[in-house]
C-alpha cells in the first residue's frame, strides 16, 4: 500500500525504478485479489443456499428468521453488501463466521496453522523424495528405476486420496499400529501443550514436551505422507522431464568430454539449470497443499483449512468463504512473487 | 556433491523412520470417556441459543433444567434443580421449590434469582429456543412479571392458560430454557452494542457457568470438546460412591464413519456416535463392541403440496402410503437408522399410538392403483420430488419412484444440499418433498401442534415453522380438535383425543411418514458400563469404566 500511496505523489516520473516496479506489482495484486473476491462473492450469493437457516435452525419461526436476515444485512442490495465486506476487510475485520459462531479471523488462526503443518510435512516428502527420484529416472531413462518411478508416480496421481487415506489407516494404524489414528493427538496428550504457533509439532518441541511431540509426529506421518505422495508424483515427473531436456544439451556432452565425472556434470551443471523451473513447480505444489485437502482432512479428522472452507461453502457462509478465498489468493500471489525473486537470485540471466 | 548426498540420505532416512516413529497409545484413560462424533454443527453452548442436537446432547450434561424426562421413559417427569412443584387451583400459577444445595462449579450458591434471570434472558435474546417459552404464552415484554423468584428457593411461573401439568412441564420446564446459569457472571460479562445487552451470550457461548454434573473445560471448534466433573454438583447423592466415576468426557471430532469404526475397533475411543449402516453392520459382529439402538423422536417423511390440484386430493396422498415397502426398507436401507412408522406421534411420546396401530400401511401396488383410480387418476400423473442428497434419502426416494412408476405415477427426483432443501420447504416450493423433522418434547402435542395444526394457511402468514403450513394444508376440524386436546386436563381423555387425531391424520394428513429415527451408538462393552442413552440426549453421569 505504501507503494500505491507513493505512486500517487505529484512527481511520478521522477520515481526510482524500484518504486515503479513495486507500484506495478502492488496494483496488479490488488486488482487480482479484488476480482477474485468479487467473483467469489457474487457467485456465492447466487447459490441457492440460505445462510440464515444455518443460524436459526430449520424449525425456526419466520419472525426469528426475518430478524437474523436483517442482522446479516441480506436485505441490502448485493453491491452494497460487497462494499461493506471490502470496507470491513480493509480494517482487518472479516466478520463473524455464521456456521461456527466465531470471528472468522479467530477460526483462521486455529485452522490455518494445522494446514500449514500438514502441507509443510507433505511438501518436504514431495521434494526430498520426488526430486532425487526424478533425477534418477532421467539419468537412467528407460531402465528399471525409470519404470518403477513412473508407475509409482501414476499411482500417486490417480489414487483417490480418500481411499488411500482409509487404506492407510486400516493398514498402518489399525492392523500394524505403527502410526496414530485420526486427529492431531491421542487423547492423553490433548491440552498438555498450549498452542502458540498453532503447530503441535513446533509448540511441543518449544515446550520440551517430547512425548507430545512424538505422539503428534505419529499422527501427522500418515496424512502427511499421503498428501506428500501426490506431490512427490508430480514433482518427480516434472524433475524428470526438465532433466531430460538438459541432459540432451551440448554443454553436458562438452563437460563430459572435458573429463568431468557423470554425477558431477549432472549435479553441478544440469541440476543448476533446472533449479529455476523446479522452484516454480514446488511453489505451485506447496500452494495447492496450503489450500487444504478436504478429503484427507476429513478422513484424518484434521481440523484444517480445507474442511473449514468446504463447511463454510455448504452453509452459505460468505464471510468465511471470502476470507478463505482471500488467503488462497494471497498464497498464490505470495508464492509466485517468491519464486520470481528466487529466479533473480538463482539465474544470472534474469538480472 | 557431498552435500546433496547427505541431503538425499537424510530425506530417505526421515521417510523410512516415519512409520516406526512412535507407536500409537492404545486404550483410553480409566477416568475419561472418549467419544467420536461429528461436531460440525456445534456453534454455541449458550442454552438460550442452542438449536441443534449435538449441542443439546452436551449441554444436558452441563446444565440442569428444572425438571427432566426420565431417560428410559420420557413420558414421565422427574425432578432436577426443582425438588418439588405445585399448581394453583385455577391452573394458572406454577410454583417450583428449588433444592437447597444448588451450587455452581466454583462452589458459589445458585438461587431461584439466577434461574429467573436465565429464563428472562432466553426471552430477551429471542433465538429459536425462546419458542419453547413463547408458545406457552411467555413473552419478552412481560418476562419479569411472568417468571418471578419469590425467594432464593422458590420460582413462580404465571401461565396465560391452564395447560395440563404434564404437557407444560414436558414442553417448557424440562427444556433447555430452564437451565440455570450464573446471573452475576452473565451480567458482569454482558456486552452492550447499540444500547442492547447480549445478556452474556458471547461469554456463555464457550463457557456456560451452570448447575450440572459436568462443566465445559475445553472447546476447540471442529476438533475437540472436553467436559470435566463438577465437584460441587448437588446430584451426586444419586450416584453410588457419591460422584460420577468419570472425571472427564472427551468428544473428538471425527467426521468420517470409517475412521470412527477403526478407532473403536482399536480401543482408541470408547463410544462411536456417528456410524453409517455399513460400519454398524460390520461392527455388529465384533464381540468387544455393543450397538445400542434408541428410538428418537424424529421422522423422515413425505410432504405433499396441497396447493397442487392433484395432490390436494386426500385419496392421491393415501395411494402414496401404499407405495412404500416399509418392512423391506427397515431391513435394508434404514437398518440401524430408523424404524418404520406411519403415525405422526413417535413411539415413546405421551399419548402415542402403539407400534401396531401406528404402522397400518404396507406395500400394496394393487390397492394404490385402485385408490388412484377412485381419485380420478387411473392413468397416473407426473410430479417433481425433491430430497436431500444425504444418505439414506436417495435410495428411499428411488424405491418410492420405482413403485410409483408401476402404477403410472412419474416422479422426477431432484437431490440437493440440506440448506437448499430447507429453503425450498419453507417457501412451499415443491410438489412432493422428502425431509426430516425432530419433535421438541415427548408429548403428542409436539408433533400435532406443528404437523396437523395450521393456524393460518395464507401465504403471507409465512408460518414456515409449521410443516402443515409448508404443505398448504389446513383442516379447521383438526385445529379445533388439537386445541381441545391440548387444554384437556383429564389425562385419560387427553390420551383418547390424541389417538383420534392420529388415526384421522393417518388417512387424511398431508404427510406420509416413512420411519421414526433410530440412533445407533457403538460402545466398547468391555470398557464402558451404565451408559444411559435417551431419545433426546445421552447422560454420562452414571457411566463407569
Amino acid at each position: 500500500m505504501t507503494a500505491a500511496a507513493e505512486g500517487r505523489s505529484p512527481q511520478p516520473r521522477r520515481l526510482p525504478p524500484w518504486v515503479r516496479a513495486g507500484w506495478r506489482v502492488g496494483s496488479s495484486i490488488v486488482v487480482t485479489l479484488l476480482g477474485l473476491l468479487g467473483l467469489t462473492f457474487f457467485i456465492g450469493r447466487m447459490l441457492p443456499i440460505d445462510p440464515v437457516i444455518a443460524i436459526v435452525g430449520e424449525q425456526a419461526e419466520q419472525s426469528t428468521y426475518d430478524m437474523v436476515y436483517k442482522q446479516l444485512g441480506l436485505d441490502r442490495p448485493l453491491y452494497v453488501q460487497f462494499g461493506y465486506f471490502i470496507r470491513d476487510m480493509m480494517s482487518g475485520n472479516f466478520g463473524q463466521a455464521l456456521f461456527t459462531g466465531n470471528r472468522v479471523i479467530d477460526d483462521l488462526r486455529r485452522v490455518f496453522p494445522a494446514t500449514i503443518e500438514l502441507a509443510t510435512f507433505a511438501i518436504c516428502i514431495g521434494v526430498f523424495v520426488g526430486v532425487p527420484v526424478g533425477m534418477l529416472a532421467a539419468v537412467y531413462r528407460g531402465r528399471a528405476i525409470d519404470h518403477v518411478a513412473r508407475m509409482v508416480g501414476l499411482i500417486g496421481y490417480s489414487s483417490p486420496t480418500f481411499w488411500l487415506g482409509l487404506m492407510g489407516l486400516v493398514i498402518f494404524y489399525a492392523a500394524l499400529g505403527w502410526v496414530g489414528g485420526p486427529g492431531r493427538l491421542d487423547v492423553y496428550f490433548i491440552d498438555v501443550v498450549d498452542l502458540v504457533t498453532g503447530s503441535v509439532l513446533i509448540d511441543s518441541a518449544i515446550a520440551g514436551e517430547w512425548d507430545v511431540f512424538r505422539n503428534a509426529f505419529s499422527h501427522i506421518v500418515l496424512p502427511g505422507s499421503i498428501l506428500g505422495f501426490a506431490s512427490m508424483a508430480y514433482i518427480s515427473r516434472m524433475t524428470r522431464s526438465f532433466m531430460l531436456e538438459q541432459l540432451g544439451q551440448e554443454y553436458v556432452i562438452a563437460a563430459r568430454v572435458k573429463g568431468l565425472s557423470k554425477w558431477r556434470v549432472i549435479w553441478r551443471h544440469a541440476f543448476r539449470n533446472i533449479l529455476v523451473q523446479l522452484i516454480t513447480v514446488i511453489a505451485l505444489a506447496y500452494a495447492f497443499l496450503l489450500e487444504g485437502a478436504v478429503l484427507t482432512e476429513t478422513v484424518f479428522a484434521w481440523p484444517g483449512f480445507g474442511r473449514y472452507l468446504t463447511a463454510g461453502l455448504l452453509a452459505g457462509d460468505m464471510n468465511a468463504v471470502l476470507a478463505c478465498t482471500l488467503i488462497i489468493g494471497l498464497i498464490f500471489v505470495g508464492l509466485n512473487l517468491l519464486s520470481d525473486l528466487l529466479y533473480r537470485l538463482l539465474d544470472p540471466r534474469t538480472r | 556433491m557431498q552435500k546433496w548426498r547427505y541431503a538425499l540420505a537424510s530425506a530417505l532416512a526421515l521417510a523410512l523412520a516415519g512409520p516406526v516413529g512412535s507407536p500409537a497409545t492404545a486404550a483410553t484413560p480409566k477416568d475419561t470417556l472418549v467419544m467420536a462424533w461429528n461436531l460440525d454443527a456445534l456453534i454455541t453452548f449458550d442454552p438460550a441459543q442452542i438449536a441443534e442436537i449435538n449441542g443439546n446432547d452436551i449441554i444436558r450434561n452441563v446444565c440442569d433444567p428444572l425438571v427432566e424426562y426420565k431417560l428410559d421413559d420420557v413420558s414421565k417427569i422427574v425432578p432436577k434443580t426443582a425438588e418439588s412443584w405445585s399448581v394453583s387451583e385455577d391452573g394458572l400459577k406454577l410454583t417450583f421449590k428449588l433444592r437447597p444445595n444448588l451450587q455452581f462449579p466454583s462452589g458459589k450458591k445458585a438461587t431461584a434469582h439466577d434461574l429467573a434471570w436465565s429464563m428472562h434472558r432466553v426471552l430477551h435474546l429471542g433465538f429459536g429456543a425462546s419458542a419453547n417459552l413463547t408458545q406457552w404464552g411467555f413473552s419478552k415484554d412481560k418476562a419479569e412479571q411472568q417468571i418471578v423468584a419469590t425467594d432464593d428457593h422458590t420460582l413462580v411461573a404465571h401461565l396465560d392458560k391452564p395447560y395440563p401439568l404434564q404437557l407444560i412441564l414436558s414442553a417448557a420446564f424440562a427444556n433447555q430454557v430452564t437451565q440455570l446459569l450464573d446471573k452475576e457472571e452473565g451480567m458482569k460479562n454482558a456486552k452492550v452494542a447499540d444500547g442492547k445487552s447480549d445478556h452474556g451470550n458471547a461469554f456463555f457461548k464457550t463457557a456456560p457457568i451452570c448447575v450440572g454434573p459436568y462443566k465445559v473445560r475445553t472447546w476447540n471448534a471442529n476438533d475437540v470438546v472436553i467436559l470435566e466433573r463438577n465437584d460441587n454438583y448437588y446430584g451426586y447423592d444419586a450416584y453410588a460412591g457419591g460422584k460420577p466415576a468419570l472425571r472427564r468426557i472427551v468428544y473428538r471430532h471425527v467426521p468420517e464413519s470409517g475412521a470412527q469404526r477403526l478407532q473403536i475397533e482399536k480401543g482408541d475411543i470408547d463410544v462411536a456416535r456417528l456410524l453409517n449402516s455399513d460400519d454398524l453392520k460390520a461392527l455388529s459382529s465384533n464381540k468387544d463392541v455393543h450397538i445400542e439402538q434408541t428410538l428418537m423422536h424424529g421422522f423422515t417423511y413425505l410432504v405433499f403440496n396441497a396447493a397442487d390440484p392433484i395432490l390436494s386430493n386426500p385419496k392421491v396422498r393415501l395411494a402414496f402410503r401404499y407405495l412404500i415397502d416399509y418392512e423391506g426398507l427397515g431391513k435394508t436401507v434404514i437398518q440401524y437408522l430408523g424404524a418404520p412408522r406411519n403415525s405422526l406421534v413417535p413411539i415413546g411420546a405421551y399419548a402415542a399410538l402403539n407400534e401396531k396401530e401406528g404402522l397400518p400401511f404396507k406395500l400394496d401396488l394393487d390397492k394404490a392403483k385402485q385408490i388412484l383410480a377412485e381419485a380420478g387418476y387411473p392413468q397416473g400423473f407426473s410430479k417433481k420430488y425433491i430430497l436431500s442428497a444425504n444418505t439414506p434419502n436417495p435410495p428411499i426416494a428411488q424405491h418410492i419412484a420405482a413403485n410409483a412408476a408401476k402404477i403410472g405415477v412419474k416422479l422426477e427426483l431432484e437431490q440437493m444440499a440440506d440448506a437448499h432443501l430447507f429453503q425450498r420447504a419453507r417457501n412451499r416450493e415443491f410438489d412432493v418433498l422428502q425431509i426430516g423433522w425432530g419433535a421438541g418434547y415427548p408429548d403428542a402435542d409436539s408433533m400435532i401442534s406443528r404437523h396437523a395444526v395450521n393456524p393460518d394457511n395464507r401465504a403471507e402468514a409465512k408460518l414456515a415453522q409449521y410443516p402443515s403450513w409448508r404443505s398448504s394444508w389446513q383442516d379447521q376440524k383438526v385445529n379445533q380438535w388439537a386445541e381441545a386436546a391440548k387444554m384437556e386436563r383429564d389425562p385419560a381423555k387427553r390420551i383418547a383425543m390424541y389417538a383420534d387425531i392420529q388415526r384421522y391424520m393417518l388417512e387424511n394428513g398431508p404427510m406420509a411418514y416413512i420411519y421414526q429415527t433410530v440412533r445407533s451408538i457403538a460402545i466398547r462393552k468391555d470398557v464402558v458400563k451404565d451408559f444411559q442413552i435417551g431419545p433426546f440426549w445421552v447422560a454420562y453421569g452414571t457411566a463407569k469404566k
